[in-house]
Order: structure tokens, then C-alpha cells, then sequence
């Protein structure tokens, strides 16, 4: 049935969101290369099936159908269960779960704009959760050929995703840039090996100074692994709570190591040891509700930013960051046979050169800094580094990544305060799109002196950075920090807004239509009403530490 | 007709080509980033509130007297030099957020005399001028790690760097207090690391070394500073950090009754403000200070004649001083900065200009700016004083001996230079 009337394009609409949020919750039997098999229904038909190698999959397509669809690959899941009452924010555990995510999140009204402007969207919940990437590409690729099978009238294909699901439509574009017309790779993860490097890190630096019994990597295979990891989300989450009630004082853990307990009798507050670790690591200094900024009023007002925030952002970012790090170590090394993790060669005082000087008042000074250092030094024994598993490393350096490469018009779009998804990655992409465009710029004069023509090439990359508030920290009467609160913009994984994302989303189906982008006011403007989106080009997120 | 060859055809075409298209990229717009026909505006944070803040906060008030004094004569070219300034609370955190504003908000030209080390740091990390193309002139730290001009391409240092300060201190050291027990207090970042630094360099020994971190200063910190210190009975102490500790130690020492010969590192050594904070001037009394400026109390001084009378009309009931100096010192050569960098001055011809002129601009020192195309250094070295009854630093024997030095391992020698005479009116020409 052709929609004509605005009343029937609203009632479609609305249908359609119905139809989503059925779709989210519902997991389809797992069957081998199935369908698409389609309800026929109007004004939105629901397909499923699965690809070959397992997949299960929803593909939603309007009645009025308009030739372009918009492929979603969602973002990493965890491929072990968890028990009750062992997350805070999934209090009824955790059950591996491969359901179709046909759009971020199920979001009603990112489903509305595609379905009622005629564009289907489609998704699946991958073959296998965890780290991905080879095997989501595979399927992709199967599903976009499914689709354009099922709809011949198919002229544009956009790709998106987010975090995990950002680098697979990244890695897509780049392999298959035939297959995409446009993407949007949000809150882009970095291939796996700065992504461990950054997890491990973390892992590394709380088990050397806070719980020596926090294994870090290296599990073992089957459901004696999947306990040490349990047990490691049970340890690192129980450090990570003494250390919060701990902030002022300065105490270090019971569990501290002896080398942690050194520095606590040197008078280094346990606090400054954290904030440490975080920098090693590459953790953002703001979180949820740290903005490193504000002060409550009172005597703390300087002192506060100043001496403690940083610390508190950090280890709301390690909280954040911690279940995924330790789970996604645990999968990887399963992947590739061993430990992926080695820091033998890490120089943590070149690492945090610059920052223990932004930072030196939370570190409490130099003399502290150096005794951290010291003591994380490869030649003391209390701080044994961590070793690899050279053919597993090796393995994992073959698995599927990025090179950044733009092929097509793509927007990005991510958090510059993302814990577990660093900003950086997105860096990565823009300074490897700089070097890309100037290349192609050099060529297209060299053969303009061939041609007698120049031709400009076209501009392909958009970033949209989410950012945060000025200052976002707030206190309560007894000027304690407030944390109940929704995350603050550009903080957190992925917060991003519905307005954010339909920002990306418009943005990515003009640029698929044309093939280019609008000129850069156009877009400033449009990231400017989205709210907390900024374009400025001279923005520059650090990269990922592994590229240090 | 001048006949072109294919070659250059091609060529010039294929420029033009790429001229179209970054003009069709770039958003028209004025000739430059906070640049009008009437208007050239600067910005700056610093701490004007907060631990650190004192003294400090009268520097932007000195840069805006000497400012409304130029724009009262005519400006530069015309325009009027505005001063947007933002309180960063010496928190290098808030330093990035005010610097963003300042550039992407306030749309500034320049920013001029940003102070703090760790803040300067965060800044060129987090905000990047230097990708920016903005100029960050006169920088209000002597971290010499600021003077490097391929990592801080568009900074401009101008105070001597602590390096050569506690090089150029060690030389007063040995020179009148050979033999002594010596202690140093001093800020556990960048800033004290520089001072170790020279220190070591001219062969200093200290009995006690007392850090304190940045933020931290205070009367009950400066108790356990005086603690060690009399415990190691140092004859001889550096006080080498920011004004409110120095007025911290000087204060806590002689409520407790301990009385060293003591040093005062320029970076905190302002009288006005170490007495403001509650230290008497008898306390301050024969302590040995540096400056690399005119003493302020000195109106034989051309520039301290006219500087304080322009502050004394702009701020009235506020004593001039020191930081006063200094400032407006700053403001008057970012005027011919500004006045060099051309009718219709850019961020670029700016620093062009610095480059190319700015070791021959005036200015208040009593030692020239080394400015060139190689080096963003600005003055190289420092006079040694002794407190007044009334904590007056004046030129021991009423003379200025000046002695220059490097960041590296040069010499510490005795500075023959003779400061130009002023510009007319203190205006740039």
C-alpha cells in the first residue's frame, strides 16, 4: 500500500515504531543462511533470517520504499554470562544475546526518520559476540547482498554503527567500497591491539599498586577462564570502591601490593596512584560527573578540581571501561591461543610526560611522580610486567583493521571524553584522511598537468565531536559531588542524543545521495542545533597511548 | 603578448584550480581572527581568584592601564588593543576551558600572557595554538622548556627562565654566602624541576630540599616547611616558588621565631604582595630578591616614572608594583609587536614581526629581548636586591648589576647592555 496522505505517513511512522520495538526484544531462532523471510505486512514489512554463518537478522522496509537502506552494526556485547547482582547496571546479570539491532538502540524515532522517508534500515545481531570484526564484516557483506536480492529496486547503501560497530562499518567501507555509498562510524573503537593495549594498561596498573591477585590477562581456556574473569570484574570493581571511599584520606586498599603500600608510606595518597594509572592508560581526566573544573563552594572550591577531580574522573571512567577491558582480554586471547597483553617494553614515564605536568597537583608533585614511577619500573620486582604470548600476539596483528582509509563520504561522530572508545581513535582516522587528502590532492595536480583539467578531490570525512559542557560537576549542600545524574555529553560510552544521531543520520543519507558533503557552514550549523556537537577542525584527541 | 608555455599553463591552471577550491572551502571573512577596522583584541587567564591568585590578579589591570593609555593616544594604526581576561584559578583544567573560549568564542587575535607552567602545558596540549596559527606572546612562566620553537612554535617566553635564574642565584650564593647551610623550598612541578635544574648546573648543594605541591601552600604546610628546614639548620633559604608561598613561608617562619638569611625567587618575590598577605615588612627586611625590570620605587626611571603615573590615573589606591611592571611592560611590547606586524596586522605578520623586529623593541628590562626567527627567548637574566625597611627591593649599593646567562650550560656573566632611551611618551613608534 502506497502512503500518501501526511495521516497515513504518520500512522506508518508510528507503526513502524511499534515494529522496532518488537523487533529489539525478540531473538530469532538461529537457523543457517534463512531468508530474508518477510510478514508482507504494510506500511513497514518486518524480514528475518540469518546468513550463513549464523547471523540472525531484521531488515524493515516501508511500503514506499525509495531505494536506499541504512545497515546498522551494533557495538560489542559480552560473549560470557554474568551473574545477578554482580553489575550495578545490569542487576539481573548478564546473558549473551545475538538479537538483530536494526538501528542504535532501538530508538523509535531514528526508526521514524528512515521508514518515514521511504529508507529501509536493517541489522543483525552478528554470528558470535565479542570481538567481531572479521566475522561482522563477513556478514554484512552477506546481509547488504540479501537485501539488494530481496529489493532489486536497491540504488544506495549507508552503513553505520557504533563503538565496535563503528570500526566494523569503518573496515567495511574500506574493504568493500563498492558495497556502501556513505557511513557514519560512531564512537569508533581502535583496532584490538591499542584497544588491549589501553584495557591491559589499566588491568596492569590497578593489580601492581591496589590487588596483586588481579590476574590482568592471560585466562585460562573454558569455564576456568571464564572464573578468573568473573573473579577479575569481582576484584578490580572492589578496588575501585575502596579507592572511592578512600578519595580524601588518601588510604590505600587492604588488598594494596607491597609495592602500593610502599608508596603509601612515602605519604602518596592512594588517589594520586589512580589518577596515574589512568594517565598511563589514556583514561579521559572527565567522566559522568568529574569535569576536572568545578569546585563545591567553600574551602574545597580550588582545592577540589585542582587535587581530587581528575582522580575521581578517572576512576569513574575505569568502572565504566573495566568489565569490557577484562572481557574483551578474555576473548581475544581465546581468539588467538594466549596472552595479548606484554609490557615489557613500556616506558610509563614517557607515556605521562606531558600529562604529569597538567596534572602534577593531583599527583601530588613531582617527588610523588617519580616515586610511582620508580616503583613501576621494570627493574623492581614488585612490579612485575606482563609478558605476551608471541604467536598469540602475532595472531591477533592479523585479525581484521582498520587503515583508516576514507573511500567514501563518511561522518563520524564520538565522545572527545569516551573512556572506552577513546576520541583518539577518531583522531587516528583524521590525521590519516589529512595525509590521504593531500596525497590526493598532489595526484589530482600531476595529472591535471597531463589532462590540462584539474579536478578537485572531493572531501569525504566529517567529524562531528561530542563535547562536553563547560562545567558540569555538581555538590550538594554538603558540597559531596552528585552522581546520580544522567552523564554529562562526550563523557561515558556512546551518549549520544537522539538529536545527535539523527544529525549523523541525515547527514549520512545527503552525502549518499550525492556523493559529497554540504560546505562547512552548512554543517556547523547543523551540528550546532544537534547540541554539544562541534566541528572544529583544529580539535585535536590524543591517541590512543599504543601509538606513543 | 607574453607567450606561456603548455607547462606553465598546466601548472598555473592546476594552481588556480586548488586556489578555487580552498577559497570555496574557506568561509569569507575578515582579514583576520580578532582583527577590525578599530579593534584588535587579546586575550589571556591567569589565576584571579584561588590559592595562587594573589598579586597575579593585578596584572591584567596593568596591561588594560597601559592599554587605555595607548588606545587614548591614537592605538596602533588606529585601532584600539581590547583585553578580554578569564580567571583560570591556576587550574590547568580551567585554563583549557577559558583558553577555548578566548579563541573560539571571544575570537581573539592573540593570547598575551598566560601564567602557569602546568597551565601553559595544558593549553598547548589541549588547545593546540600552535595548529591554530594563534600567537601566545610573553608568556608569564620561565619554564625554559616554553623557548623551544619546534614544539611551541607560535609561544613567545619573556620572562628569564628559571633555569637562568637559579643559575644567575647560585652565582649570588657562592658569591656572599660561601660556606653556608643551604635549604631550598620549592614547587614540585616543571617549575621547581627547571630551578633543580640550574641549581645543579652551577654546582649548588642544599642540605634541605623542601617541595611542596602546587596548590598546597599555606600557613599549615608552610609550618612543616619551617620544620625541616630549622632542622637542618639552614643558614641560607630560597624561597623559589609563588607569592602566596612565599608569603606562607616568610610568614609561618617568623611566627615561629626562625629567621635564615632568605632568598626570594622572582616568580614570588613582590613585595606588595607578600606584605598584602599579612607578612610585615620588617620580616622582609634584608631578604635578597632578583628582578630583571626597574626596582618600582626607582622614579628616576623613565619607564617606572611613566608606567606609575599611567597605573596611578587607571587604578587609583592600587600600589604599584612588581607585577604592575611587568605587566603593563608586556602590554607596551605587544603595542609594537602589533605596530610591527603591518596596517592590517595578521596572526602570521605578528609573529613575523617578533621574529624579525623584536629583539630591538623598547621596553621598561634592564637587559635586552633575544627575540629572532631561531629564538622565542625574552630577557636572559637578572639584578640582585636586598629588601628595604619598608620591603622595597632595591639594587644592592644602589646600582643594577646585571648578569645574563642561558638555559643550557652557558656562563653566568655580567650584562653590559645599555637599555635605549624610551619612546616617546611610551608609545610605539
Amino acid at each position: 500500500m502506497r502512503i500518501s496522505s501526511t495521516k497515513s505517513r504518520f500512522l506508518a511512522v508510528l507503526s513502524a515504531t511499534a515494529l522496532v520495538a518488537t523487533v529489539v526484544i525478540a531473538t530469532p531462532a538461529r537457523a543457517a543462511a534463512v531468508g530474508p523471510i518477510c510478514d508482507k505486512k504494510v506500511p513497514v514489512q518486518t524480514c528475518q533470517g540469518t546468513t550463513s554463518d549464523g547471523a540472525p537478522f531484521v531488515m524493515m522496509v516501508p511500503a514506499n520504499f525509495n531505494g536506499t537502506v541504512a545497515l546498522y552494526s551494533h557495538g560489542y556485547r559480552y560473549n560470557i554470562d554474568l551473574p545477578a547482582g554482580m553489575l550495578p547496571s545490569v542487576p539481573a546479570g548478564y546473558k549473551v544475546t545475538n538479537t538483530p539491532e536494526p538501528i542504535p538502540g532501538g530508538n523509535p524515532a531514528i526508526a521514524n526518520y528512515f521508514l518515514g522517508n521511504g529508507m529501509a534500515i536493517m541489522g543483525s545481531g552478528f554470528a558470535r559476540q565479542g570481538w567481531n570484526l572479521d566475522s561482522a564484516i563477513t556478514t554484512n557483506v552477506e546481509l547488504v547482498g540479501a537485501f539488494k536480492t530481496a529489493f532489486p529496486t536497491t540504488k544506495k547503501v549507508l552503513a553505520w554503527g557504533s563503538s565496535l560497530g563503528g570500526i566494523i562499518t569503518q573496515t567495511l567501507a574500506e574493504k568493500y567500497p563498492t558495497l556502501v555509498d556513505a557511513v557514519a562510524p560512531m564512537c569508533m573503537a581502535d583496532n584490538i591491539t591499542p584497544e588491549l593495549t589501553a584495557a591491559g594498561d589499566v588491568l596492569w596498573g590497578l593489580k601492581t599498586f591496589f590487588d596483586p591477585t588481579i590476574k590482568g590477562g592471560n585466562y585460562s581456556a573454558g569455564a576456568a577462564g571464564n572464573a578468573e574473569a568473573i573473579g577479575d570484574i569481582v576484584k578490580v570493581l572492589t578496588v575501585l570502591g575502596s579507592l572511592k571511599n578512600s578519595v580524601s584520606t588518601g588510604a590505600w586498599p587492604a588488598t594494596s601490593s607491597a609495592t602500593g603500600k610502599a608508596l603509601e608510606a612515602a605519604g602518596v595518597p592512594s588517589r594520586s596512584a589512580l589518577l596515574l594509572v589512568g594517565l598511563m592508560a589514556g583514561l579521559p581526566t572527565q567522566s559522568d560527573h568529574f569535569d576536572s573544573i568545578s569546585g563545591p563552594d567553600g574551602a574545597l572550591k580550588l582545592t577540589f578540581p585542582l587535587a581530587v577531580s581528575p582522580a575521581l574522573a578517572v576512576l569513574e571512567n575505569a568502572a565504566s571501561a573495566a568489565v569490557l577491558a577484562i572481557l574483551a582480554t578474555q576473548d581475544v586471547e581465546l581468539q588467538v591461543g594466549g596472552a595479548v597483553y606484554d609490557n615489557t617494553k613500556t616506558d610509563y614515564s614517557a607515556r605521562v610526560e606531558e600529562s604529569a605536568v597538567i596534572y602534577n597537583a593531583a599527583l601530588s608533585g613531582n617527588t610523588a611522580i617519580n616515586a610511582m614511577l620508580g616503583a613501576l619500573n621494570p627493574a623492581n620486582p614488585g612490579a612485575p610486567r606482563a609478558k605476551g604470548n608471541a604467536d598469540a600476539m602475532a595472531k591477533m596483528g592479523k585479525m581484521a583493521a582498520t587503515t583508516a582509509k576514507i573511500n567514501v563520504p563518511t561522518i563520524m561522530m564520538t565522545g572527545v571524553a569516551d573512556p572506552i572508545t577513546p576520541a583518539g581513535a577518531t583522531q587516528r582516522v583524521v590525521d590519516a584522511y589529512a595525509a590521504q587528502l593531500v596525497a590526493e590532492r598532489d595526484a589530482a595536480i600531476a595529472a591535471a598537468k597531463k589532462s590540462r583539467e584539474y579536478k578537485a578531490p572531493t572531501k569525504k570525512l566529517v567529524v562531528l565531536w561530542s563535547t562536553t559542557p563547560k562545567a558540569y560537576t555538581t555538590f550538594d549542600s554538603t558540597g559531596a559531588p552528585i552522581t546520580s545524574t544522567p552523564a554529562a555529553p562526550g563523557t561515558n560510552h556512546c551518549t549520544f542524543t537522539t538529536a545527535n544521531y539523527l544529525t549523523v543520520a541525515k547527514m549520512m543519507v545527503a552525502a549518499g545521495n550525492t556523493g559529497k558533503f554540504p560546505t562547512g557552514g552548512a554543517i556547523a550549523t547543523a551540528a550546532r542545533k544537534s547540541g554539544n556537537l562541534s566541528v572544529d577542525k583544529y580539535f585535536r584527541a590524543p591517541l590512543l597511548k599504543y601509538y606513543n | 603578448m607574453t607567450r606561456m608555455n603548455r607547462r606553465t599553463l598546466i601548472s598555473a591552471s592546476a594552481v588556480l584550480a586548488v586556489a578555487a577550491l580552498t577559497a570555496a572551502t574557506v568561509p569569507a571573512q575578515a582579514a583576520e581572527v580578532g582583527v577590525t577596522n578599530s579593534e584588535i583584541k587579546l586575550g589571556m587567564t591567569l589565576p584571579m581568584t584561588g590559592t595562587a591568585s594573589p598579586g597575579y590578579n593585578k596584572i591584567p589591570g596593568a596591561m588594560k592601564a597601559y592599554f587605555d593609555y595607548l588606545n587614548a593616544n591614537g592605538g596602533v594604526n588606529g585601532r584600539k588593543i581590547t583585553l578580554k581576561v578569564e580567571d583560570d584559578q591556576y587550574v590547568p583544567t580551567q585554563a583549557v576551558a577559558k583558553t577555548n573560549k578566548l579563541i573560539l568564542q571571544d575570537k581573539v587575535m592573540a593570547l598575551i600572557s598566560p601564567l602557569g607552567t602546568a597551565n601553559n602545558k595544558a593549553v598547548a596540549a589541549s588547545v593546540n595554538p600552535a595548529r591554530r596559527g594563534v600567537p601566545v606572546l610573553f608568556v608569564n612562566t620561565g619554564f625554559s622548556g616554553f623557548a623551544d620553537t619546534k614544539k611551541y612554535p607560535t609561544t613567545y617566553t619573556i620572562l628569564p627562565s628559571y633555569v637562568m635564574e637559579a643559575k644567575i642565584m647560585a652565582e649570588y650564593i657562592k658569591d656572599n654566602f660561601a660556606g653556608k647551610t643551604l635549604g631550598l623550598v620549592y614547587q614540585d612541578d616543571d617549575f621547581g624541576t627547571d630551578a633543580l635544574k640550574g641549581f645543579t648546573q652551577a654546582g649548588i648543594n642544599f642540605a634541605v630540599k623542601v617541595p611542596y605541591a602546587s596548590g598546597s601552600q599555606g600557613a599549615a604546610t608552610a609550618a612543616g616547611w619551617v620544620t625541616k628546614l630549622s632542622a637542618a639548620k639552614a643558614d641560607v633559604v630560597i624561597l623559589f616558588g609563588v607569592s602566596s608561598a612565599t608569603a606562607a613561608g616568610l610568614g609561618t617562619a617568623a611566627a615561629l621565631k626562625y629567621a635564615p638569611q632568605w632568598i626570594l625567587g622572582s616568580v614570588g618575590g613582590d613585595a606588595t604582595t607578600i606584605k598584602a598577605a599579612g607578612v610585615p615588612a620588617g620580616v622582609l627586611y634584608n631578604a635578597v630578591g632578583a628582578s630583571f625590570a626597574p626596582a618600582t620605587t626607582d622614579m628616576t626611571d623613565e619607564y617606572v616614572k611613566l608606567f606609575s603615573d599611567i597605573y596611578a590615573k587607571a587604578v587609583p589606591g592600587s600600589a604599584f608594583d612588581n607585577n604592575v611592571l611587568i605587566g603593563m611592560n608586556s602590554a607596551f611590547v605587544a603595542a609594537q609587536a602589533i605596530k610591527a606586524a603591518g596596517t592590517n596586522p595578521t596572526r602570521k605578520s605578528l609573529m613575523d614581526a617578533i621574529d624579525a623586529k623584536g629583539a630591538s623593541f623598547a621596553s621598561a628590562a634592564l637587559l635586552p629581548l633575544n627575540y629572532s626567527k631561531t629564538s622565542h627567548i625574552g630577557y636572559s637574566g637578572y639584578w640582585f636586591g636586598k629588601y628595604s625597611p619598608t620591603g622595597d627591593l632595591k639594587p644592592v649599593d644602589g646600582k643594577y648589576v646585571l648578569y645574563t646567562t642561558d638555559s643550557g650550560s652557558g656562563a653566568v656573566v655580567k650584562s653590559t647592555w645599555k637599555r635605549p632611551a624610551m619612546p616617546a611618551k611610551g608609545l610605539p613608534q
